[in-house]
């Protein structure tokens, strides 16, 4: 019995000490330093959200219709910027910072808003596209044989597809929520995730440690999961880490080519769509919402190229 | 395996992976009901009643699904795509295609040629000064353009480089459109600057050129993040071998060493994957096109969305994706001669 205890803590501590390493390298690391504090202020941000600026500003009382009044559209107040000659300026008794959109809202409390609508989304479609992507990847790498080939020429179908067609199609016979938006980009993004988790097992499986647990009668669904899979997770945390950035560009790029499910909805390719027919007399209704998405997907580049060079294990000792 | 095995297996399984994504696409386009129904993609407006009828049956509309497929594929063996919708005056899906397909090509190839330029100077400073300021530097230009919002960034260019340089009196860029001169030239390749030097005329060249430096510019700088890291990788990882070690005990000069010997090298990866990054760019120009008003497919495949047009999607789904496998398989065969350590 204590042998085991023993053994147990050793493994903790053993994990423990790489964690702190991890931590370590990763402080020393500028970009990644940079990347997760950008990424930890938006991730706070999206959390209070809904407590810094009142969810309802968004939707007008008599929504389609517009809650504030025409002449607050389009319209300009901040002093510290000079547009030029083409934009209006509001003469009301309200201040904007970022000035308003096309519905009469205050931009800076709408971007403020969209950022959890943003967050929330990519985290979604990024977690299940890592699990998902990835189980089927280790099937395919594990079992090998018929299975491996049917699922390889599957994936090389969809790396075929220009991606944002495919995603377009989908949601335009599906219909415009959000929910098929999501599986719209499920259906466009889970290949990669497929074929990093195979390569990784096809590698893995042939290492004298998993002949040992076979050989120790150990099972093959507790062999895969509990042994081959940690083992071979840490390239698919780094791709989903940048992959999150992707799937926020991609996910605005859908909302801003008019697949939004409402046009009032807080979201910043939705913004910039408003934003888009008057570049020119309301340039902050596309500068503010799309310097938002980069430097939100930025961000979760940052920490993706980072956490690459940390947990490389060539580089890493 | 000799080289023409693998050749004829790769041919095979090119042709599976057109039929599968046909299916996929035939399935979501066809499959669902959309704001008209799909055999009006074969009428044009002066047809009869029993015309149109005797159409449906000739289509196999009057068939289920799965066999609706194979008289599709039957009507593009011949040669018959169907008609585009009225966003496209119902001209033939092809014919719309093919007119509109060289202005996407030289955005392409003039996005590739300068995502080249700068991306790849880029990753080897990237991966000579590793973890120094250069690095640094190069990393953020290279993850900058990774994270931007295609969309966003081609109305920035068009507002600094039209609205606000017009505004400040500089010499400005046009906004939109790929020339302001239609029909001065002879449509001989249909690409806007090539039909401009073969006429030899200079000002007609000179105007596509400034329509093209913008959407240019803008699809190259999305995309040459993507071939900085691999250059750095590659670069990195060549840095790392022992003949790297060997060139420079043996007292070779800095830049012999890198750019004799582990440049060659760390380009393999890199101009073999080119091929992929170029039918990367044909696909995704869509955006981009849409921004600048360039008259491309992608923006053409964008349209055909919007009006449930089966028939245009079909035909730009599946030449982008033989672009793709085409290139997967010569960057392939390029590979055996750019390495001679691999065989297959």
């Amino acid at each position: 019995m204590e042998t085991r205890n023993v053994e147990v803590k050793s493994e903790w501590q053993a994990r423990l000490a790489d964690l702190k390493y991890t931590l370590h390298l990763m402080r020393k690391n500028p970009l990644v330093l940079s990347g997760s504090l950008i990424a930890l202020f938006f991730i706070a941000l999206s959390l209070l959200a809904n407590y810094i600026v009142d969810p309802n500003l968004a939707y007008p009382a008599g929504y389609p219709g517009k809650r504030y009044p025409f002449e607050r559209s389009y319209m300009w107040n901040n002093p510290i910027i000079n547009w030029g000659p083409g934009i209006t300026i509001y003469k009301g008794p309200e201040f904007f910072y970022l000035g308003t959109d096309g519905w009469g809202r205050d931009l800076l409390k709408m971007l403020i808003l969209s950022i959890p609508v943003d967050m929330t989304n990519a985290a979604i479609i990024t977690i299940t596209l890592a699990v998902f992507g990835s189980l089927i990847g280790a099937l395919s790498g594990y079992v090998g044989g018929k299975i491996d080939e049917l699922i390889m020429r599957i994936t090389d179908i969809f790396f075929a597809f220009p991606g944002l067609l495919l995603a377009m199609v989908f949601a335009s016979m599906f219909g415009r929520t959000l929910e098929t938006l999501r599986l719209a980009l499920l259906l466009v993004g889970w290949p990669p995730y497929t074929r990093l988790m195979r390569g990784q097992l096809l590698s893995e499986k042939e290492k004298p440690y998993v002949e040992a647990l076979r050989a120790l009668g150990m099972g093959h669904i507790r062999t895969l999961f509990r042994h081959i899979i940690p083992n071979a997770i840490y390239p698919i945390l780094v791709q989903a880490t940048m992959d999150f950035g992707g799937v926020i560009l991609t996910f605005s790029a859908l909302m801003f080519l008019g697949f939004s499910p409402s046009q009032a909805l807080p979201e910043l390719g939705n913004l910039a769509a408003d934003g888009y027919t008057h570049i020119f007399n309301a340039p902050w209704l596309m500068i503010f919402p799309g310097l938002t998405i980069l430097l939100m997907s930025l961000a979760f580049n940052l920490l993706g190229d980072g956490l690459r060079d940390v947990l490389d294990p060539r580089l890493r000792r | 395996m000799k080289l023409y095995q693998y050749i004829i297996k790769r041919l095979i399984l090119m042709i599976f992976v057109l039929f599968g994504v046909s299916i996929i696409i035939f399935y979501l386009c066809r499959g669902f009901p959309t704001s008209l129904p799909p055999w009006t993609a074969y009428i044009s407006p002066n047809m009869k009643p029993a015309q149109i009828e005797a159409m449906k049956i000739a289509h196999g509309f009057d068939k289920p699904l799965p066999i609706q497929y194979f008289y599709w594929l039957r009507d593009v063996l011949k040669g018959n795509w169907g008609l585009t919708g009225i966003w496209a005056n119902c001209m033939p899906a092809n014919k719309v295609f093919f007119r509109h397909f060289p202005y996407t090509v030289e955005l392409a190839v003039t996005a590739a040629i300068l995502a080249m330029i700068i991306g790849v100077p880029l990753g080897i400073i990237s991966a000579l000064k590793s973890n120094k300021l250069p690095d640094h530097i190069s990393r953020i230009i290279s993850l900058v353009g990774y994270s931007t919002p295609a969309y966003w960034f081609g109305f920035m260019l068009q507002l600094v480089f039209f609205y606000y340089f017009y505004l400040w009196g500089l010499p400005y860029l046009p906004s939109g459109g790929a020339t302001g001169m239609e029909g001065i030239v002879p449509k001989l390749t249909g690409m806007p600057v090539l039909d401009g030097i073969l006429a030899g005329n200079l000002e007609y060249t000179w105007d596509a050129i400034c329509h093209l430096i913008l959407p240019a510019f803008s699809l190259s700088f999305i995309s040459l993040g993507f071939l900085a890291r691999m250059v750095r990788a590659s670069m990195l990882e060549i840095l790392r071998q022992d003949y790297i070690t060997l060139a420079r005990s043996k007292g070779l000069k800095e830049r012999v060493v890198i750019y004799r010997h582990a440049l060659k090298n760390a380009l393999i990866p890199v101009v073999t994957l080119a091929g992929i990054f170029f039918a990367g760019l044909l696909g995704g120009s869509a955006i981009t096109e849409f921004v600048f008003s360039w008259p491309g497919v992608g923006q053409q495949a964008l349209k055909a969305i919007s009006e449930d047009d089966s028939n245009f999607i079909l035909i730009y789904t599946l030449v982008c994706a033989f672009i793709v496998v085409t290139a997967n398989l010569a960057v392939d065969i390029l590979y055996v001669f750019l390495d001679p350590r691999i065989k297959y």
